[in-house]
C-alpha cells in the first residue's frame, strides 16, 4: 500500500474545521474561567491551562494529520494488542491512580495527568469494529452478540470500580450504536434491553452511597443548596443568568466569582451558557451538529463494514459525550464527570478526540483511492 | 418469493456478507434522527432556562454576589453636664464565619483550623455553622469567639486566604469608665436578641447587631445609633469582598449630655453607701426644682455595666440576676414604697387649700386618737402619734410631724358620734395626691418606670372587696397604708412645693449634640401639671418645712451652708415583729436654698429611720452641693 498516493486535500476540511471551532470556543471558555486562579495567560507558560489546551489540540492536530495517512486497516491488526494494553492501564489506575472527588480517574506522567478511560473510548470503538466486521455473516448469532458484549463490558466495569458512572454510560452506548449499525439480532437486543429495565431497580440498589445521593440531588438540587447541591444549582443558575446573548467573555459574575467550580473542565458549558448566552450555545450546538454529520458522513462513504463501525463509534462516542455534559450542566442528568469533546479543559480527552478525527479521514481517504483502485486494477 | 431449498443458504450466506446499502442508510438515518432528537432537547432546555425563566436566574445570580453591607456609624458618646465622658467606644476583634461561604469539601478543615487558632472546640463551631445554615440568613455572620487578643487577630487574619467563609470582624464595644457609678442612668449595650431582631428587622438592625438594653442606650438608642448607611457589595464564592458598587454613608450619630453632674453623683454614692447599713437597697435623687434636671440619681447596690456590655460575662449576669437586692433594677424609679410622713407635704397643703385647715388650726396630740369601730362600737381602734407632742399649730404639727395632727386634718375626728373636725377625706386626698403626679410615671427618660399606687374608696372596693374604713383615710394621710410611690415621684412632689406648683417631667439628658458639639436639641422643661393649690398655701407649707429641719424632726437634715426644707419619714412595712416594733424604711425629701429653692433631693433607705439614718444623707448632699457652690463664687470673683 503506498501512503504517497493519499493526498492530503482529499482531508474532509469541513470535519476538521469543525473540530479546530469547538476547541476555539473551548480556548476562550477556559481563559476566561481561569482568568481568576492564572490570569491572562503569556506564551510557553505551560502551567496556564489556556496554553496548555492549545498546546494538546496542536499536538493532536498533528497526530491527526499523521494518522489520517496511515491506513486505518492496520489498526485492525494493532486491536487487539491495544484493548489488552487499555484494560492493563484501567486496571492499574485503579491501583495507583490519584483520587480527586472520591474517585480514582487519573495516572500522573511526569507531570501530565492521564485519563486512561478516555483512550480506553476509542480503543473500544476499534476493537469492536474489528471484531463486528470480521464476523459480518455470524454478527445476528448468539455467541458474537455476547462476545462483543464481553468486549466492552470488561472496561465498562472497570471503569465502574473507579468510579465513574458517565464513562460506563458512554461504553455501553458505544457498543450498543455499533452492533445496532453491525446488523446484530433485534430480538437479542430486544432481550437485552428488557433484562436491563428489569433490572434497574436491583442496579440502583446496587450503586454506591455517592451515586445514589447524586441522583437524589439531582432531583432537588435545593435539598442542599450550600452543600452537595451547590455545583449543580449554581451552574443552572449561570447558565439561566446568561440569557439570550450572555453577558460577555470575562463578564459573567457567577463564572468570575467562582460561584462555578470546575469551570474549566466538567462545568465549562455552564461559563459559555452564562458569558456567551443561548446564541453562544446554539453556535457551539451547530459545530457539534455539523462534526456529527460529516462524522456520518464518513460512515456512508466507507467502502468496508470495519471503516463504518469506526466512523459509527466515534459519531456515538461524540454525541454522547457531549449530551452527557451538557445534560448535566443543565440539570436534565444527574452529574456526572464527562467532558465536553472539544471544548473542556484536558489532554487525554483532546488527544483522543483528535486520534478519532485521524482514523475518520483515514478511512475517508481510503474510500476514495479504494474506488479509484477498484476500477483500475481489477 | 419461493427459492429452491438447497439454494437457500446460500443466498442467505450471500446476502449476509454483503447487506444491502439500503439498510445501512436507514440505520444512519436513524443515528441523524438521533443527533437531532438529543440536540433538540438540549436546546429547548436551554430555551426555557436561558429565554423563559432567565429573569428568575438572572435574580438568584444577583442574590448570589450582591450583599447589603451596613455600615452603621459609631455609635453616639455620652457625657455629663461638665464634660466629663462616660462612654467609649473600644474596637475589638471576634472571629466569625459566614456559614454560607463555606464549601462543603472544606468545612472539616476550615472547623478544625478555627478551632485550633481560637481554641473554642470543633463542635462548638460546627454546630454554630449548621445553625447559621439553616436559618433564614446564612450570610449573616456567626461569631465564633469574640474579643480577640491582638495575636490570635493578627494570627487568624494571615490564615484567611486558607480559610473561606471566615472573617475577623472588627466590632466596636462600649466602655464605661465610671462603671456602676452610672450604671442605672447609662444601662449598657447588648447584642441584638431574637425577639428585637424580629421587631427591629425592618429598621435596618442585623442579626449580630448590637442596640442599648436599658438606661439611656436604651431611650436614646435611635440618636446613638445614627441613621446607618450601607454598602452593596460584590462578594465572590468564599465571601472575600471584591468591589463596592454603590453605597450610602451613615448619617453620623448625635452625642447626648446628661443633666447628671458625675462628681456629685459621685459624692452621694459615697454617702449613701456609708450610710446604707444592713438596707438591701439605698436611693438618693437630686434634681433641679424648676428643670427637672436630675443631677444625680444612686440606686444601690448597682451593677458594673461594663459586665454586661456584649461579650456578656455570663457568671457576672447570673449573679446580678439572682441577688435579692436586684442590683440590676433602678430603685430609684422602678421600686414602689410607702413614704410615711413625708406624704404629710401632699396632705398639709390639700388641706390648706381645702379650707380644712389654716396656719392657726390647733390640735391637740395625747399620743393617740380612739376610733371605734363602726361595724361593732364595743371595739376600739387606736391610732397613735410617735409622741404625745401636745397642742400644736399648722407649722408646729408639720415640723414635729405629729400624726395625729394629720389623722385630724386627713379623716377629720368624731367624739361620741359627733364630728368635731372635719377632715379632707379619701377622695379629696387621693385627688390631690393624683395633682402631685403620684400613681402614674413621672415620664423620665429612663425605662421600666413604676406607676406607684393611690388608693380611694373604689379601689379598694374594687381590688381588696372590702368598704373603705375611715382607719384608712387616717393610714392614707400619714402616707402608710395602701399609698406606695417611688422615690422620684416623692423627689417631685417637693420640687412642686417648692417651685411653687410644677409637677415636673424629670429628665436625664440635658442636650443632644452633632460630633462637633453643636446643639441640636435641648431638652425643654417639661411640666407634667400644674397644682391647683395657691401659692399663698405652697409658701405656708415650706415655711413648715423650714420649720421642720429647723427645730422639728428634719434637723438632721440640716446643712451648714445653707438653709434647707426638709421632712423626714419613717415607714412601717412588712410583718409586725414579736415584741411589736416593725421594720421601716427611712426617708428624707427637701429642698435648698429655702428662700431661693435649686434643688430637691430624695433619700430613701430600705432599712431604717428618717431623722437618724436618711436626715444625714440628704445634710452631707446639701453640704457638699452648696460648699462647691460657695467655692465657684469665691474663686469666681475678682
Amino acid at each position: 500500500m503506498n501512503i504517497r498516493t493519499v493526498r492530503l486535500r482529499d482531508l474532509d476540511p469541513i470535519l476538521l474545521l469543525a473540530a479546530l471551532g469547538l476547541v476555539a470556543i473551548g480556548t476562550l471558555l477556559i481563559y476566561s474561567g481561569s482568568l481568576n486562579r492564572f490570569g491572562p495567560p503569556t506564551a510557553f507558560d505551560f502551567s496556564h491551562p489556556v496554553v496548555r489546551q492549545a498546546t494538546f489540540a496542536a499536538v493532536g492536530l498533528v497526530l491527526a494529520l499523521l494518522i489520517a495517512r496511515l491506513d486505518y486497516r492496520s489498526l485492525g491488526f494493532l486491536s487487539a494488542s491495544l484493548y489488552v494494553t487499555s484494560i492493563a492501564a484501567l486496571v492499574f489506575v485503579l491501583v495507583v491512580g490519584e483520587e480527586t472527588y472520591g474517585s480514582r480517574r487519573w495516572i500522573l506522567v511526569g507531570d501530565t495527568p492521564v485519563q486512561p478511560s478516555e483512550i480506553a473510548k476509542l480503543v473500544v470503538i476499534i476493537i469492536l469494529a474489528k471484531y463486528l466486521a470480521d464476523r459480518q455473516e455470524t454478527i445476528g448469532t448468539l455467541r458474537v452478540f455476547l462476545t462483543s458484549l464481553a468486549l466492552a463490558a470488561l472496561p465498562t466495569a472497570l471503569v465502574l470500580a473507579e468510579p465513574d458512572l458517565g464513562s460506563a454510560v458512554i461504553f455501553a452506548a458505544i457498543w450498543l450504536g455499533m452492533v445496532t449499525v453491525a446488523g446484530a439480532n433485534w430480538r437479542h437486543l430486544l432481550g437485552l434491553l428488557t433484562t436491563a429495565v428489569a433490572s434497574t431497580p436491583f442496579a440502583f440498589v446496587a450503586l454506591q452511597g455517592y451515586q445514589r445521593e447524586r441522583i437524589a440531588l439531582w432531583l432537588d438540587p435545593e435539598s442542599d443548596p450550600l452543600g452537595a447541591g451547590f455545583n449543580i444549582l449554581q451552574a443552572k443558575i449561570s447558565i439561566g443568568a446568561g440569557g439570550i446573548f450572555g453577558t460577555g467573555l470575562t463578564e459573567g459574575t457567577q463564572t468570575q466569582l467562582d460561584y462555578l467550580r470546575t469551570e474549566t473542565t466538567d462545568y465549562v458549558f455552564s461559563v459559555l451558557g452564562e458569558e456567551l448566552g443561548f446564541i453562544g450555545a446554539m453556535v457551539l450546538f451547530a459545530l457539534f451538529i455539523v462534526l456529527l454529520w460529516r462524522g456520518l458522513r464518513v460512515a456512508e462513504l466507507s467502502s468496508d463494514l470495519f471503516g463504518r463501525l469506526l466512523a459509527t463509534g466515534m459519531v456515538i462516542f461524540i454525541l454522547l459525550q457531549t449530551f452527557i455534559n451538557v445534560g448535566v450542566n443543565i440539570g436534565l442528568l444527574p452529574v456526572t464527570g464527562i467532558p465536553l469533546p472539544f471544548v473542556s479543559q484536558g489532554g487525554s480527552s483532546l488527544i483522543t478526540l483528535f486520534i478519532g478525527l485521524g482514523i475518520l479521514q483515514s478511512v475517508l481517504l481510503r474510500h476514495r483511492r479504494l474506488s479509484f483502485r477498484t476500477f483500475y486494477e481489477p | 418469493m419461493q427459492l429452491p431449498s438447497g439454494n437457500r443458504r446460500r443466498w442467505r450466506a450471500r446476502s449476509r456478507k454483503q447487506p444491502p446499502e439500503e439498510i445501512f442508510q436507514q440505520r444512519f438515518l436513524l443515528l441523524k434522527a438521533l443527533i437531532v432528537l438529543l440536540f433538540g432537547v438540549l436546546a429547548l432546555q436551554l430555551w426555557r432556562m436561558q429565554v423563559i425563566e432567565h429573569d428568575a436566574y438572572q435574580a438568584r445570580a444577583e442574590f448570589n454576589r450582591l450583599r447589603i453591607v451596613p455600615d452603621l456609624a459609631a455609635r453616639g458618646l455620652i457625657y455629663d453636664r461638665n464634660g466629663q465622658q462616660l462612654v467609649y467606644n473600644v474596637p475589638i476583634f471576634s472571629a466569625a464565619v459566614i456559614p454560607a461561604d463555606v464549601p462543603d469539601e472544606q468545612l472539616a478543615i476550615v472547623v478544625a483550623e478555627l478551632s485550633r487558632i481560637t481554641g473554642v472546640s470543633a463542635q462548638e463551631i460546627d454546630e454554630g455553622i449548621s445553625a447559621g445554615r439553616e436559618s433564614n440568613n446564612p450570610f449573616s455572620p456567626v461569631v465564633v469567639k469574640p474579643n480577640l487578643d491582638e495575636e490570635t487577630a493578627f494570627l487568624l487574619r494571615e490564615r484567611l486566604p486558607e480559610l473561606p467563609g471566615v472573617q475577623v470582624l472588627v466590632e466596636s464595644i462600649r466602655y464605661y469608665p465610671s462603671g456602676a457609678l452610672t450604671s442605672s442612668l447609662l444601662g449598657y449595650v447588648g447584642r441584638i436578641d431574637s425577639d428585637e431582631y424580629a421587631t427591629l428587622q425592618g429598621d435596618g438592625y442585623q442579626l449580630n447587631d448590637r442596640l442599648g438594653k436599658t438606661g439611656v442606650e436604651l431611650i436614646y438608642e435611635s440618636m446613638l445609633r445614627g441613621t446607618p448607611g450601607y454598602r452593596q457589595v460584590e462578594f465572590n464564592v468564599v465571601g472575600r469582598e471584591i468591589r463596592t458598587i454603590r453605597s450610602a454613608p451613615p448619617r453620623p450619630a448625635s452625642n447626648l449630655v446628661l443633666a447628671l453632674d458625675l462628681n456629685l453623683q459621685r459624692r452621694v454614692e459615697a454617702i449613701l453607701q456609708e450610710a446604707m447599713g444592713d438596707s438591701l437597697n439605698a436611693v438618693a435623687v437630686v434634681m433641679d426644682v424648676h428643670t427637672g434636671e436630675v443631677l444625680a440619681m444612686v440606686s444601690l447596690p448597682g451593677y458594673d455595666n461594663n459586665f454586661l456590655t456584649d461579650p456578656v460575662d455570663a457568671e457576672a449576669y447570673s449573679r446580678l440576676l439572682n441577688d435579692p437586692a436586684k442590683p440590676l433594677v433602678n430603685h430609684a424609679i422602678a421600686e414602689i414604697y410607702p413614704p410615711g410622713s413625708t406624704f404629710k407635704e401632699v396632705t398639709g397643703t390639700a388641706a390648706l387649700q381645702e379650707g380644712v385647715a389654716t396656719t392657726s388650726t390647733r390640735i391637740t396630740s395625747r399620743g393617740y386618737i380612739t376610733v371605734p369601730s363602726e361595724y361593732n362600737p364595743g371595739q376600739v381602734y387606736i391610732y397613735r402619734d410617735w409622741a404625745a407632742l401636745g397642742t400644736l399649730d399648722f407649722y408646729g404639727g408639720l415640723a414635729r410631724s405629729s400624726d395625729v395632727y394629720y389623722y385630724y386634718l386627713s379623716g377629720g375626728y368624731f367624739q361620741n358620734g359627733q364630728q368635731v373636725f372635719r377632715g379632707l377625706g379619701a377622695k379629696r386626698l387621693a385627688a390631690y395626691a393624683r395633682e402631685y403626679g403620684l400613681g402614674v410615671p413621672t415620664g423620665i427618660d429612663l425605662p421600666g418606670e413604676a406607676a406607684g399606687l393611690v388608693p380611694d374608696p373604689a379601689w379598694k372596693e374594687e381590688t381588696i372587696h372590702e368598704p373603705w374604713t375611715l382607719g384608712d383615710t387616717y393610714n392614707f394621710g400619714i402616707g402608710q397604708g395602701y399609698l406606695a410611690l417611688t422615690p422620684l415621684q416623692l423627689l417631685r412632689v417637693t420640687a412642686a412645693v417648692a417651685n411653687g406648683g410644677d409637677v415636673l417631667v424629670p429628665h436625664v439628658v440635658r442636650e443632644i449634640v452633632d460630633e462637633d458639639g453643636n446643639i441640636i436639641q435641648r431638652v425643654e422643661p417639661g411640666v407634667a401639671n400644674r397644682l391647683s393649690i395657691s401659692d399663698r398655701n405652697l409658701a405656708i407649707m415650706r415655711e413648715a418645712l423650714r420649720q421642720a429641719a429647723d427645730y422639728g424632726t428634719a434637723q438632721s437634715g440640716a446643712s451648714a451652708f445653707v438653709t434647707i426644707a426638709g421632712k423626714t419619714g419613717t415607714a412601717q412595712f412588712g410583718q409586725v415583729l414579736p415584741n411589736g416594733d416593725q421594720e421601716t424604711h427611712g426617708w428624707y425629701t427637701g429642698f435648698a436654698p429655702f428662700a431661693n429653692p435649686q434643688i430637691a433631693v430624695v433619700v430613701f433607705l430600705e432599712k431604717g429611720k428618717g431623722g437618724g439614718d436618711a436626715g444625714p444623707v440628704a445634710s452631707q448632699i446639701f453640704d457638699y452641693y452648696f460648699w462647691r457652690q460657695l467655692l465657684a463664687e469665691v474663686d469666681g470673683s475678682p
